[in-house]
Formats: C-alpha cells, sequence, structure tokens
C-alpha cells in the first residue's frame, strides 16, 4: 500500500518538468530568469556585459536583506511589512548619532549597532505578536507607522549629505571595475559580500539548527508543534528580531551606497520584497520557502526594473509586468499543488 | 533515556511499566476523572473504551503531559512522576498517536520522525544543531519497524504527499523512534481500510515483541474483539471493568459503557417501500468509477460499500454534486437531472451528509443555529430579504429536539460538541431541506455506542417517513443492522446487489475482494 502509491508514475517531460517545481519551486523564479535574460540579450546584444551584472547585484543587496528577514517570519508563519520603517530608522538614527557624537566611529562597530537596534526594534514585534495574539500583518503595520512616525517626529526630517567617514568610505569599496560599452565605469560593490554572508547564516540556521527546522514546524501548524513541545513564542520572538537585525543592516548600506541618508526613504518597498519571498516560491501562508528561491524571486524583481529598459520598455510597463509575474506564479502553485 | 530511569528500564522483571493509582480530575465544579486506578504491562494490548464525555480525553491528556491530575500518582517504569509536561512523558517513554496523528504536513518524514527525539534530549531548548546523519538514521530504524520504506526519496517527502494510511505509520514511526515503553493511539483506524487496519495491528504485534505496550482508544468494538488483550472500560469518570477481552460480549462492553443494554440486532424493520426515487444509468466518472446503475426506492435504504478505492467515496460525491459524475444518466422520480453542483442536487432534493464532518461539512466556530439552517436560508427569507431570526430559530430548535442534540442552546459553537452530537447537527442541516433523498457517507465514524444508537434510529425513521436513503460506509455492522439492500464495489464497478438479510460480514467481504483474516500477519508480496 505505501510503496507503489508513493512512487512517481509520469516519467514523460512536462510530467517531470511539473515534479521539479512542485520539489523546488524556487525553479519557477530561475526559469524566469533565465527566460528574461535570453529574450533581452537577444534583441540586445549589449546586455551581454559584466558590467549590467554588477548593476544587477548592487540593486539586489538592500532588497536581498530585507528579502531573507521576510523569508524567515513568513517560514514561521508570519508576514512582516514593519522592516522598511525599522531601515528606516536604524539607517537615520546611527547615521545622525554617529555624526554629531562620533564621527570616528568603524564600520564594523556600525553594523553592530545597526544589527542590535535593528533586532531590538524587531523583537518589539515579536513580544507584540505573543502577547496579543494578533495577526503580525496588523501589529506589523501598526509598528510600521508608529516607528516611522516616532523617526519623524522624535529624531529628525532633514537630509543628511555628509554621512560618516568610514560609511562613505565602505559605500564606495569595490571587489572589481569594469568600463561599460558607454563609457560609465561600474563597480561591483564590497557590500555584495554583506548579503552574501547574511544569505549563508540563514541558510544555515534553517538547514542545521533546531531552531530553525522548529520555524518550518511552527509555521506549518502552530497548534501542533506546540503539542509536540516546540516553544512557539521563542521562534516568534526569534523570527521577528533577525528579519529585524537584516532590516537594520540592510538600511546601513542603503546610506553607504547612497551616499546619503534620507528618512523618508525606503517608504513603500514592502510589497515588492514580499513578492520576491514568494516569487522564490514560499508560500504566503508559511511553513516553506528557501534561501535560494529568495535569492532567485529578489533577482528576477531587479532584472524586471533595470533590464527590461534595454529593449525599450517603458518604465511604466516594468510594474505591470511585474504585477503578471506574480499573478501568474500565485495561480501556478495553487494549480500545481492541488 | 532518563538519567534515573535507567536502572529501572532495563530491568524486565515482569514489573508493570505504567501504575495508575486513584487519579482525580476536578475542572472547576466538574468532577471528570473520580479515582481512575490500572496499570499497565510490559509488551501488552489494551482498549480504553467509553463513550465521549466518559473521562477517556482527560485521562490521556494527564498521561501525555498535556495536563496534570488534582491528586493520585503516576510511577512509569519505576519511578513516580507526579507532574509530567509534554517532554517530560516523552523522556518517560509515554508517547501519544493522537487522532489528528499531529504531523506537520509541510515537513519531510524524516524530521516528522526523527526531530521530535532531538528536541526532547535537549528538553525543548531550540538554540541546538540538529544532527542530519542521527535524524536520517533514527528515521530510517523507526520506518523500518513499521514496515515503510526507508530510501531517501521517502525520508524526503512532505507529509502532504502521502496517503493518509502512510501517514499513520508515520505518526507509529515517531511515538516508537524514541525508547516507547507505552503507546497511547487514539482511535487510530477510523480513516483506514480493512487491509490497512490489518497491516496496523501486524505493526502492534512487532512492537510487543519489543517489550512496548500500546493502549488504544477507541469506539469499535469489533476491530477490539479481533485484535485482542485487555479491556479498560470507564463510565462517568471511573473505570468500570478491566477484564480479557476475549471473555466478554460486544453487548456486555456496550452495556458497560453505556450503562444500558443496547440491541446489537438489525434496526431495519417492516420497510414500506414506494416508487423509484433515484435511477442512474451507467454512471461513470473518469479514473473513479463506471457503468454504475442502480436504483433506490422512496422509504428504503440501500447500502453501498468496498475497499477504500472502490470508487465508493467518489460516487458518493458524485450524487451529491460535489465532484459531478462526467457519463451516464440520473434520473430522480423518473425524470433526468444534472447533478454539476451541490446546489443542484440540494434542488432535486437530496441531501448529503460528508464523511469528514471537520472539514466538509460544518462550520465549527459557527453557532449550532447557523450550520442548521445553512441549507434552508431562502425559505427563512423575512422583510428586507433579511434572514428572519424567529422562524431560524423555530427551525433550529425544533431539529434539536429531533435528533436529541445534547447542547445548552443554539447559539453554542459546533466544536464545542461531542463527534456524535456533530454528526446529528450535520444530518440536521439536510433534514432542514426535508430531502427527498439523504445520502449519509460514514454517518458514524468516530460516534461512541450511544450516539450510534440514537443516529440509527434516527435513519430508520426518516425511512420510514418515506424518505430514500442511502449509505455509503465500511462499517459493516453499520450496513447490515440497517439497510434493505447492500451494493458492493469494486475497482469502479458494482460487483454485487443483495438482500441485507441474506448476507453477513464474511460474505461482504468475499464480495469486496478483501476475504482476509483479520489478525493474522499476512504476507506482503
Amino acid at each position: 500500500m505505501t510503496t507503489d502509491t508513493i512512487a512517481a508514475a509520469t516519467p514523460s517531460l512536462p510530467g517531470r518538468v511539473l515534479g521539479l517545481l512542485r520539489r523546488h519551486p524556487e525553479a519557477f523564479a530561475a526559469l524566469l530568469i533565465v527566460v528574461i535574460c535570453i529574450a533581452v540579450g537577444t534583441i540586445n546584444p549589449a546586455f551581454w556585459q559584466l558590467a549590467n551584472l554588477f548593476d544587477i547585484l548592487r540593486a539586489s543587496v538592500v532588497r536581498g536583506l530585507f528579502a531573507l528577514g521576510v523569508l524567515m517570519v513568513l517560514a514561521a508563519g508570519g508576514l512582516d511589512v514593519s522592516f522598511s520603517a525599522i531601515a528606516a530608522f536604524v539607517m537615520y538614527a546611527v547615521t545622525k548619532a554617529v555624526t554629531l557624537f562620533a564621527p570616528d566611529t568603524g564600520m564594523v562597530v556600525i553594523f553592530c549597532i545597526a544589527a542590535l537596534g535593528g533586532a531590538l526594534l524587531g523583537a518589539v514585534n515579536g513580544v507584540l505578536v505573543n502577547a496579543l495574539k494578533a495577526p503580525s500583518l496588523i501589529v506589523t503595520i501598526g509598528t510600521q507607522y508608529a516607528y516611522r512616525g516616532f523617526l519623524l517626529t522624535f529624531i529628525g526630517t532633514a537630509l543628511f549629505m555628509n554621512i560618516p567617514a568610514a560609511m562613505d568610505r565602505f559605500g564606495q569599496a569595490s571587489l572589481m571595475t569594469r568600463t561599460a560599452e558607454n563609457g560609465f565605469t561600474v563597480q561591483l560593490p564590497a557590500f555584495v559580500l554583506v548579503l552574501a554572508a547574511a544569505a549563508l547564516a540563514t541558510w544555515a540556521i534553517l538547514r542545521f539548527t533546531l531552531i530553525g527546522r522548529a520555524v518550518y514546524a511552527v509555521g506549518g501548524r502552530p497548534d501542533i508543534a506546540e503539542r509536540l513541545g516546540y516553544k512557539v513564542t521563542t521562534v516568534q520572538l526569534f523570527v521577528f528580531a533577525w528579519a529585524g537585525m537584516l532590516a537594520g543592516i540592510g538600511g546601513i548600506i542603503h546610506v553607504s551606497s547612497n551616499r546619503l541618508a534620507n528618512p523618508f526613504d525606503l517608504a513603500g518597498i514592502e510589497l515588492s520584497v514580499i513578492a520576491a519571498v514568494i516569487l522564490g516560491g514560499a508560500r504566503i501562508t508559511g511553513g516553506s520557502g528557501t534561501v535560494l528561491g529568495t535569492l532567485l524571486g529578489v533577482v528576477l524583481i531587479t532584472l524586471v526594473s533595470n533590464v527590461l529598459i534595454m529593449v525599450g520598455i517603458p518604465s511604466t510597463w516594468q510594474t505591470a509586468i511585474l504585477g503578471l509575474f506574480i499573478v501568474s506564479a500565485g495561480v501556478f502553485f495553487v494549480l500545481q499543488r492541488r | 533515556m532518563a538519567r534515573d530511569g535507567n536502572s529501572a528500564g532495563e530491568t524486565n522483571d515482569g514489573s508493570a511499566f505504567l501504575e495508575v493509582s486513584n487519579l482525580h480530575k476536578r475542572y472547576g465544579g466538574v468532577h471528570a476523572l473520580r479515582g481512575v486506578s490500572f496499570s499497565i504491562d510490559r509488551g501488552q494490548t489494551y482498549h480504553l473504551l467509553g463513550e465521549n464525555g466518559c473521562g477517556k480525553s482527560t485521562l490521556i491528556r494527564i498521561l501525555s503531559g498535556a495536563q496534570s491530575a488534582t491528586e493520585g500518582s503516576l510511577v512509569i517504569d519505576g519511578v513516580a512522576r507526579d507532574r509530567l509536561n509534554p517532554i517530560a512523558a516523552l523522556k518517560a517513554g509515554i508517547e501519544t498517536v493522537y487522532q489528528d496523528l499531529s504531523l506537520l504536513p509541510n515537513l519531510s518524514v524524516e524530521e516528522n520522525v526523527a526531530l521530535n527525539q532531538q528536541l526532547v534530549e535537549g528538553d525543548g531548548r531550540l538554540f541546538r544543531g540538529v544532527s542530519g546523519t542521527r535524524l536520517r538514521a533514527t528515521a530510517r530504524a523507526a520506518l523500518a519497524k513499521v514496515d515503510l520504506p526507508t530510501d531517501t526519496a521517502f525520508l524526503k517527502s512532505r507529509i502532504e504527499e502521502l496517503p493518509i494510511a502512510t501517514r499513520q505509520l508515520v505518526a507509529i514511526a515517531r511515538a516508537i523512534a524514541g525508547r516507547a515503553g507505552l503507546v497511547i493511539m487514539d482511535e487510530p483506524t477510523t480513516s483506514l481500510t480493512r487491509r490497512e487496519v490489518e497491516n496496523l495491528i501486524a505493526v502492534v504485534r512487532r512492537l510487543h515483541a519489543d517489550g512496548v505496550s500500546v493502549l488504544f482508544v477507541t469506539h469499535k468494538l469489533d476491530e477490539c474483539k479481533a485484535i485482542g488483550g485487555q479491556a479498560i472500560v470507564m463510565r462517568d469518570g471511573a473505570i468500570v471493568r478491566q477484564c480479557d477481552i476475549a471473555g466478554v460480549s460486544k453487548r456486555e462492553l456496550a452495556a458497560l459503557m453505556t450503562g444500558r443494554d443496547i440491541d446489537e440486532g438489525r434496526y431495519r424493520t417492516q420497510p414500506r417501500i414506494g416508487q423509484p426515487l433515484l435511477e442512474t444509468r451507467a454512471l461513470g466518472k473518469k479514473a473513479a468509477f463506471g457503468e454504475v446503475s442502480l436504483t433506490v426506492a422512496e422509504g428504503e435504504i440501500l447500502g453501498i460499500t468496498g475497499l477504500l478505492d472502490s470508487g465508493r467515496n467518489e460516487l458518493a460525491r458524485a450524487l451529491a454534486g460535489v465532484s459531478p459524475a462526467d457519463s451516464g444518466e440520473i434520473r430522480i422520480a423518473g425524470s433526468a437531472v444534472t447533478l454539476a453542483t451541490p446546489s443542484q442536487a440540494n434542488r432535486a432534493g437530496i441531501g448529503y451528509v460528508p464523511e469528514d464532518r471537520l472539514t466538509e461539512g460544518l462550520f465549527l466556530e459557527k453557532p449550532i443555529e447557523d450550520n442548521l439552517v445553512m441549507a434552508v436560508l431562502r425559505r427563512l427569507r423575512g422583510r428586507l430579504g433579511l434572514v428572519d431570526r424567529r422562524k431560524s430559530a423555530e427551525v433550529a430548535n425544533g431539529l434539536m429536539q429531533d435528533l436529541k442534540v445534547a447542547a445548552p442552546n443554539i447559539r453554542r459553537p459546533v466544536q464545542s460538541l461531542s463527534g456524535g452530537n456533530q454528526q446529528r447537527i450535520l444530518i440536521g442541516r439536510w433534514l432542514a431541506i426535508q430531502p427527498r433523498l439523504l445520502i449519509l457517507h460514514g454517518p458514524t465514524v468516530g460516534v461512541d455506542v450511544g450516539s450510534k444508537d440514537t443516529i440509527f434510529r434516527i435513519i430508520q425513521s426518516l425511512a420510514d417517513g418515506g424518505m430514500a436513503v442511502i449509505i455509503i460506509s465500511d462499517d459493516l455492522p453499520e450496513l447490515l443492522q440497517n439497510c434493505d439492500r447492500i451494493a458492493v464495489m469494486q475497482k469502479g464497478r458494482i460487483v454485487s446487489t443483495d438482500a441485507a438479510t441474506d448476507l453477513d460480514e464474511a460474505a461482504l467481504y468475499e464480495r469486496m475482494g478483501a476475504a482476509l483474516q483479520l489478525g493474522t500477519n499476512r504476507n506482503r508480496a
């Protein structure tokens, strides 16, 4: 009764592709990326240059860090939309504090403060979700407004053009430099390494630790996880703190790379980040999602917003195409689960 | 595994694994357990029998550490354990396979089987590493014991991809992955076919050989008798009898459980069969069933049975318009009808009480009243097209009385009721539309003996009132007791239709293609 019902019965090609997508939903984003690259590259061969890859990587870092945090929360069955506010809060508060009180602070210390601050703000989300037993979407919509309001009221609204020297240097540090065909010099910024490290850490936690497995367990069925002895409150606190930490780090990178701190920045990025995680194969209902898929989802979204312009698709259309992708991914994932 | 329990665990000197003495549990004013005492030896089978509300669930919750007793003592493996929590109960060697299996649907088989062991070892601490190799080794060993595959593909498959019988075995594998001394199985056979039940029993026998005891919690007296072992019968929070199950008849057991005498004989007496109501001709659905031609008359009760893959479930759902047939013809009272949606079936006068009342039929958080009147809202329309609450309450209260639903009032949510009462609510909903044909799909799944009796009486009085009834079930005594005729399906076809009085269980099994002796360890091909 067991072996024969479990064994796959369709070796046909479409069947195999469907099977692959069922087991590895992140292949969906990978497939779209390949299709876009081939299409754009065929129409405009200028696409195939390293400078372009650098651009896409650079543009993916901040969204990627946010997406890794959202992945963690989503896998545990929650939803976080406050990360952009946490990032804005941390980047502005830290930049301002460092500039005013300790302009010589090194980059490592700045990152540590930002990570800690972000984690604390994220943990507030976790505490509220646990204490109020409220849906995390509602809690984080609330804290998003609260954090932004607090930032603009008490910390400041003015742009910071003179960011600390350490951040400026860090934002300009490059791993490689290329001159693009249009004569501009394009560099691969060093801060892509931060994304790589964050991705590696998130992957390792999800795969090699009990808390990582507990994240998926709680995301699948919190009631059953509780009954089996997993501490649901610990898991909630951890995932929100992790998302907050990555948001804080992402905020610092945003300032370093733009060379200015604007407290109004990053607003409205929430849905595109959640969309990236979903395109990467995570279920909105929780209990699934991979780091690889999330990174692919982020690259896909960056690709759509950065390279379609190269084949003459106006930027107003890019949003529509993105919407189409998200809807088709949603429909596709639902259909193949039936 | 417990530091202090090692010495007691190794010596298998015939002492009891678990001794429960004088256990009491009070919830506010309710005295749920009134001095329960019993002991469980190593490597034996036990059956905990009792009606819903007798205290069985409370007892299990205490043994599995989900609740603590008000007074009384537990001695596990020679060690007194006053306060258990879920992790402590697992460490002491008591594992519970819940009725819902408590598997995590999105995790892999190996994680479900073996992850809990690592969690328990660390006393529930989460900030620790997971050993992948040990996870796999533990899972393999446990899966092998329950006869499941141990290849990597199976270890990596997600629970939600597996059929229910496999999930059941996975849940058992998890229970024995540690060093269990007692595995409690709460209604383990509810959703299994007969063949799968046999497989389960074979697994239990192997557990006994390792010194593991099993406590079944169940309503199915036939099965308990076939499995054998000790019966522990509870009523009103106390144990009324502990004895060898072979020494008592089913009727005696039922009497012990309910405190009244329940007749196991036929409920069907002198049917008044009228004009044919439902006729199907060569009804078929791709990959499910075909060439199904059957007739049910007014006042007649037709039983349909077969193994799980026989197409009986699909046929039921097709007649209810839930997943329509794609070929053939359906006639109601002589005129052809299309049953493409549940509401079409509803309008044709067909009421359908689905098998899985929890997922298919009831809105558990909604009040009893809303559930009862759901199908007849149009009739309850008052001024401005809104639902007339007075009329609706009238209908609901009437049905509550007719069906003898035990509930304080119609505003209570359905989930606060016992399984038997939930089933009555579901039947009540379809009675509200006054159907001409009522299709009951597993009407007494998970229902205790006393409620079963009431449900059977309701079914009989409906048929006596001229309603045509189809019962689709794998509970053969239930069909034999209630039906006029019983049709048997095999591989999507109806292979026989006989008068119930000409049949017995053995004859039905033979027709189902499942002439197997319950309890023997069958040879697997």
